[in-house]
């Protein structure tokens, strides 16, 4: 962290093509379902059109007088009718829709969680977040809410100008005839409307950010008497998000001004070309009244499809994006090789650099016994954590081997647990948060390892171990975050622990208690601690002090300060005793 | 300030009256001419295409020409001038929230973080929306008036049938709803916490890497997934048979009405375009009368939504206004304060000292620190500055004098030069000469100052952040510095390096008129000291220098490691 960090880049995105192929394997998978849903939505909207076609037989009916009965019997039967196949295929499209994005979503996690450890440095943190959480929920709002609605409408349309055609070819070429002032105005707000959406996302997102930020730090901000500023940050950026809000609206406006326009022009022919063909005698007036009924029973639907689109857009553009991360190759089979109970580990000749920049670390030889305790000091920016990577397997060095036992395994990481100061409580219950270390870890495992790195504030949580923490949940402190990670790896009880500064983020009152955790928690297993305080150095069997990515002075820490070196000088300064 | 839900409701009413007047007017006029869409095609019909006549025809396109171009008008710009005022009101909602919350004054009693920010993103919105409630009950009462006098004009009791089973007809489909809520609920419930969980994880990912718990977070996942989707298929069942009971209603009464319209014009009581007309109309009045439920609803959301504004918006402030007294060389006193966890604490802090606070309970560290910060208010007891007792100062005065560095250093998104001097008032060696005195150059080498620090500055290590949050302190340059365990996340090398920085820049010899209160337990840092206060059980049990104290055992303890 401490060394420059590469451009960040984007995770892969599919073509729609790829995107298609994927929902369509899907759908194959339970292929009885998948046709009936199709039968039962086209069923649906064919029903639909009974009913203008009878209300279009009793207005021919209407000069001979008769009785209103068998109408009436035929517009109940289709409203019966309508509803069941509407209901059916409402519940069919979310069935399959719904379970399709569920595999989807799985699979994205599952990619995301198992993303190599250079993909994951590579990539920005919060383009891997905004695919599982925004993204998912764009493809599944518009699955449970407009998926059903919009393959209805759709339906609806194609089926009445084929029912148009039924009662004359004409009367539905008149209908036909708006099709090209829709696509007209489709073609003039999409390319508008695309990159005005996009901008007011973003102002949206500013805004919040700027909230948050204000908010969240609001400590800071008084301590540095910086209230006015913040104020016209956050007033900035709601004007501007308002202002990008209010365009998208007026041009939301104009175009559905083109489509009442389009829907007069429709309106108009079908009831001008219905008046000429009753001259003519070719149709009935009821034929026409059918037809200008079914035609304005057409705005919604179309409405519905021209005001969905760029939700559908939008659904599409994050539906690419999941299937980019599902497509991601799958990572090695988590295998864990039987492995020795306290290995030996040797750096040969390890050198790093990140992309183009500095050698981090340069030609380092370095060999823990088994079972021993390294402790690693330097200055920040001396390669450090760099080196820690190399040793817990998520990093591969540009040059240089990583030996076990004195031969080179595949996979490192299956041997090494890693504490780094990057801390991070999952939302849920402790005892769920500790069981991801090891699933089937009982109660009794569960409390030993927490009791373990002394954790016995948590026998005063109102619940205990059952108690919901993380985000939402009970906020621990920093140095209690600490603890618990340091007992995640005592369930996960790996034969080699790495440890990168997991005492930082305590103050001075908590960072010994984190020092005994830390011990405890990696006694048993070979070893290296990167450790801030040197206390920590002092506690073990060797300390190795790298300065500008070499190793410069290693020995006890009693050998060190008689030394008289670098450590010794530190060690000094660090216990200053007056 | 409004301070209850129905004064801020009201005076968002009040605040867009031009906007709001044109979008009733036009939206009604819109409604209105929906109305008379069906009125048209029956009137079309009935003097056109049935009878052959070419003007009659002209005559009626024309008409509905002039009636779709009145429509499509009025709600272009009814729409535009309700979103213009809803839009507009949520923006001065947020921007007054804000302020409230960023006021200098301080704010008691303020909710949480993420209530505070929903509060003013969704709650502004849902309250400003109570603009649109108004424009469109008063458009929705026109149509229902505009459809009452076109079916009354053709038939009386058909006309009053349908406006009696209208709304009856809305009203048992409303019935439904509550139903369909509860089960789309626990559905959303359920599909949330997958939200969550999934990037709960992602943001643990390294995390779960470090201990191999990938597979056992995919598995859990799966298996929340699984959940969610068992449930949202129950609720599917419930949204299917709610559009189908929905279809069935609308279809049930149109063949109603249509038969009743029917049975009069095959008496020949009715011409076709009449029957048209009617048909037409009872198709149509679903639409004003659902209008109405919506604006309905959408009051009741926006006063829940105003009631928790308005409970922000009525909090007290933490401290009075006070007075700006002439400037002084901010000597700072602590008179028998009980505050926290203090209980009669009493310190001297003379201007040019470099004062160390060691408290072994971290709770008298928190207190002293919340205290000079103007977080903690003391219940006994006083702060002075310059003799003043600081509650009868202006709060802006007091912060600039003394400035409390928390020790969970927030830095805010931009640039470090951004991060370091927000209003951009220093010039570029100023900015390095204060990184260089917190030794925390490493940051910008060889990424220069334009280097973005990200959200809260999650792109730097917490050791970066540390250093960097002290490097803006310094660069503040304020009378009194308060520093609260600056370099825990720091090594031992670097640590050294901060504590002679923080000396040659502070506590140089030649001018003598900054003082530094050293709340820690670093002997690094407490060494450099001029003087050092030991704080048990909430007051001052010791003073000496580091070298005097080492000698007491209940110092060494807390001290030396």
């Amino acid at each position: 962290m401490s060394t420059s960090t590469p451009q960040p880049a984007l995770l892969p995105v599919a073509t729609g093509r790829r995107a298609a192929r994927v929902v369509a394997a899907h759908l194959r998978r339970s292929p009885g379902q998948s046709a009936l849903t199709i039968l039962l939505a086209v069923a649906a909207a064919g029903a639909g059109l009974i009913a203008p076609a009878v209300l279009g037989r009793l207005v021919d009916a209407v000069p001979d007088g008769g009785s209103v009965w068998p109408f009436v019997a035929a517009l109940a039967g289709a409203a019966v009718l309508v509803a069941v196949l509407t209901g059916l295929s409402t519940l069919l499209i979310s069935r399959l829709g719904e379970t399709v994005l569920a595999r989807l979503r799985e699979a994205v996690v599952d990619r995301a969680l198992h993303l190599p450890s250079a993909t994951l440095d590579r990539v920005r943190g919060g383009d891997l977040l905004a695919r599982v959480g925004d993204d998912v929920a764009e493809v599944a709002e518009s699955v449970t809410t407009g998926l059903p609605q919009v393959i209805g409408a759709g339906l609806t349309v194609l089926l009445t100008v084929a029912g148009l055609g039924v009662l004359d070819g004409r009367l539905a070429l008149a209908g036909i005839a708006v099709v090209p002032l829709y696509l007209l105005a489709l073609r003039w707000y999409l390319p508008l409307s695309a990159p005005l959406y996009a901008a007011e996302r973003v102002a949206m997102g500013e805004r919040s950010q700027a909230l948050v930020s204000s908010v969240q730090g609001v400590d800071t901000v008084r301590a540095y008497a910086d209230e006015p500023r913040h104020r016209a940050v956050v007033t900035d950026r709601s004007a501007r998000a308002l202002e990008l809000g209010l365009r998208v609206f007026r041009l939301y406006s104009d175009f559905g001004w083109r489509m009442n326009r389009a829907e007069y022009v429709g309106l108009a022919a079908v009831l001008g070309v219905g008046a000429w063909l009753v001259r003519d005698g070719a149709v009935t007036v009821g034929a026409v009244t059918t037809a200008a009924l079914l035609f304005h029973r057409l705005f919604g639907p179309l409405g519905l499809l021209l005001f969905t689109f760029d939700d559908v857009q939008s659904a599409g553009a994050s539906l690419v994006r999941l299937v980019g991360v599902a497509d991601l190759p799958a990572a090695d089979p988590p295998t864990r090789v039987p492995s020795p109970a306290r290995p030996a580990l040797e750096l040969r000749g390890v050198s790093h650099r990140y992309e183009d920049g500095p050698l981090v670390l340069d030609d380092v030889d370095l060999v823990l016994a088994p079972g021993e305790r390294v402790a690693l000091v330097g200055a920040s920016g001396a390669g450090k954590t760099t080196l820690a990577g190399v040793l817990a397997g998520s990093l591969t060095p540009t040059a240089g081997t990583v030996l076990v036992d004195g031969r080179g395994v595949d996979d490192l990481r299956a041997l090494v647990g890693l504490v780094s100061q990057e801390v991070h409580v999952f939302a849920g219950t402790l005892a769920e948060d500790l069981r991801l270390a090891r699933p089937g870890a009982t109660d009794a495992e569960v409390a030993a390892a927490l009791d373990a790195v002394g954790a016995h504030w948590v026998a005063a949580l109102a619940d205990g171990t059952g108690t919901v923490v993380g985000e939402g949940g009970h906020e621990l402190t920093a140095p209690q975050a600490q603890q618990v990670a340091l007992a995640r790896l005592v369930l996960a009880d790996p034969p080699v622990a790495v440890l990168d500064e997991a005492t930082a983020e305590a103050g001075s009152a908590g960072a010994r208690d984190l020092e005994e955790a830390a011990t405890a928690a990696t006694a048993g297993r070979t070893t290296l601690v990167v450790a801030h305080r040197l206390t920590q150095a002092a506690r073990a069997d060797r300390v190795v002090v790298l300065a500008a990515g070499r190793v410069v002075e290693q020995g006890t820490h009693a050998e060190l300060v008689a030394a008289g070196g670098r450590y010794a000088r530190l060690w000094a300064a660090w216990t200053a005793r007056g | 300030m409004p301070t209850t839900a129905r004064a801020v409701l009201r005076r968002a009413l009040r605040r867009h009256p031009r906007r709001l007047g044109t979008a009733a007017v036009l939206l009604s006029l819109h409604q209105a001419c929906e109305a008379l869409v069906p009125v048209a095609i029956g009137l079309t019909i009935d003097r056109a295409v049935a009878t052959g006549s070419l003007p009659a025809l002209a005559a009626c396109l024309g008409g509905t020409a002039v009636l779709f171009l009145v429509l499509s008008q009025a709600y272009r710009f009814g729409a535009r001038a309700v979103v213009a005022a809803w839009y507009r009101e949520s923006h001065q909602l947020r921007v007054e929230l804000a302020g409230r919350v960023l006021d200098p004054h301080g704010l008691r009693g303020a909710p949480a973080t993420g209530e505070l920010l929903s509060i003013a993103t969704s709650d502004a919105e849902r309250t400003g929306r109570v603009l649109e409630a108004a424009a469109v009950l008063v458009a929705g009462t026109t149509a229902l008036v505009v459809s009452a006098v076109s079916l009354l004009l053709v038939s009386v009791p058909l006309g009053i049938g349908v406006l009696v089973g209208t709304p009856m007809l809305v009203g048992a489909l409303q019935l439904l709803a509550p139903l369909l809520t509860r089960r789309t609920a626990a559905q959303q419930a359920d599909v949330a916490r997958t939200a969550a969980l999934a990037t709960d994880l992602v943001q643990g990912v390294r995390v779960l890497r470090g201990i191999r718990a990938e597979d056992a977070a995919t598995e859990r996942y799966r298996r929340t997934s699984a959940t969610a989707l068992r449930s949202t298929l129950r609720a599917a069942g419930a949204v299917g048979a709610y559009r189908g009971a929905t279809v069935l209603g609308s279809g049930l009464f149109l063949a109603a009405v249509a038969g009743v319209a029917g049975a009069l014009a095959l008496r020949g009581d009715l011409t076709v375009g009449e029957l048209v007309t009617v048909v037409g109309l009872a198709q149509f009045l679903a639409e004003p009368v659902g209008l109405l439920g919506f604006a309905g609803q959408k009051v009741a959301e926006a006063r829940a939504s105003a009631a928790r504004i308005a409970g922000v918006l009525a909090l007290p402030a933490a401290h009075e206004a006070g007075q700006v007294p002439r400037p002084g060389p901010a000597e700072l006193h602590l008179r028998d304060v009980r505050a926290g966890s203090l209980a009669g604490a009493t310190l001297h802090v003379p201007p040019g000292e470099l004062l160390g606070v060691v408290a072994p309970d971290p709770r008298d560290a928190e207190s002293l620190v919340a205290l000079l910060a103007g977080r903690l208010p003391a219940n006994e007891g006083s702060v002075l500055l310059d003799g003043v007792d600081t509650r009868a100062l202006a709060p802006g005065h007091v912060r600039r004098a003394v400035l409390v560095e928390p020790h969970a250093v927030v830095l805010f998104e931009g640039t470090v030069r951004a991060a370091l001097d927000p209003a951009a008032e220093r010039d570029d060696a100023a900015v390095l000469a204060a990184l260089e005195a917190a030794a925390a150059t490493d940051v910008v080498v060889p990424a220069g100052l334009g280097l973005p620090v990200g959200e809260r500055g999650r792109s730097l290590s917490g050791g970066q952040r540390q250093r960097v949050g002290l490097a803006r302190a310094l660069l503040r340059d304020p009378a009194v510095l308060v520093l609260h365990d600056p370099t825990t996340a720091v090594d031992a090398v670097t640590e050294e390096a901060v504590a002679a920085g923080l000396v040659a820049v502070r506590h140089d010899r030649a001018r003598l008129c900054r003082s530094t209160v050293l709340v820690t337990s670093s002997p690094a840092l407490l060494g450099r000291c001029d003087r050092v206060v030991v704080l048990t059980g909430g007051r001052v049990t010791a003073t000496g220098t580091h070298a005097e104290l080492t000698g007491r055992a209940d110092y060494a303890a807390a001290v030396l490691r």
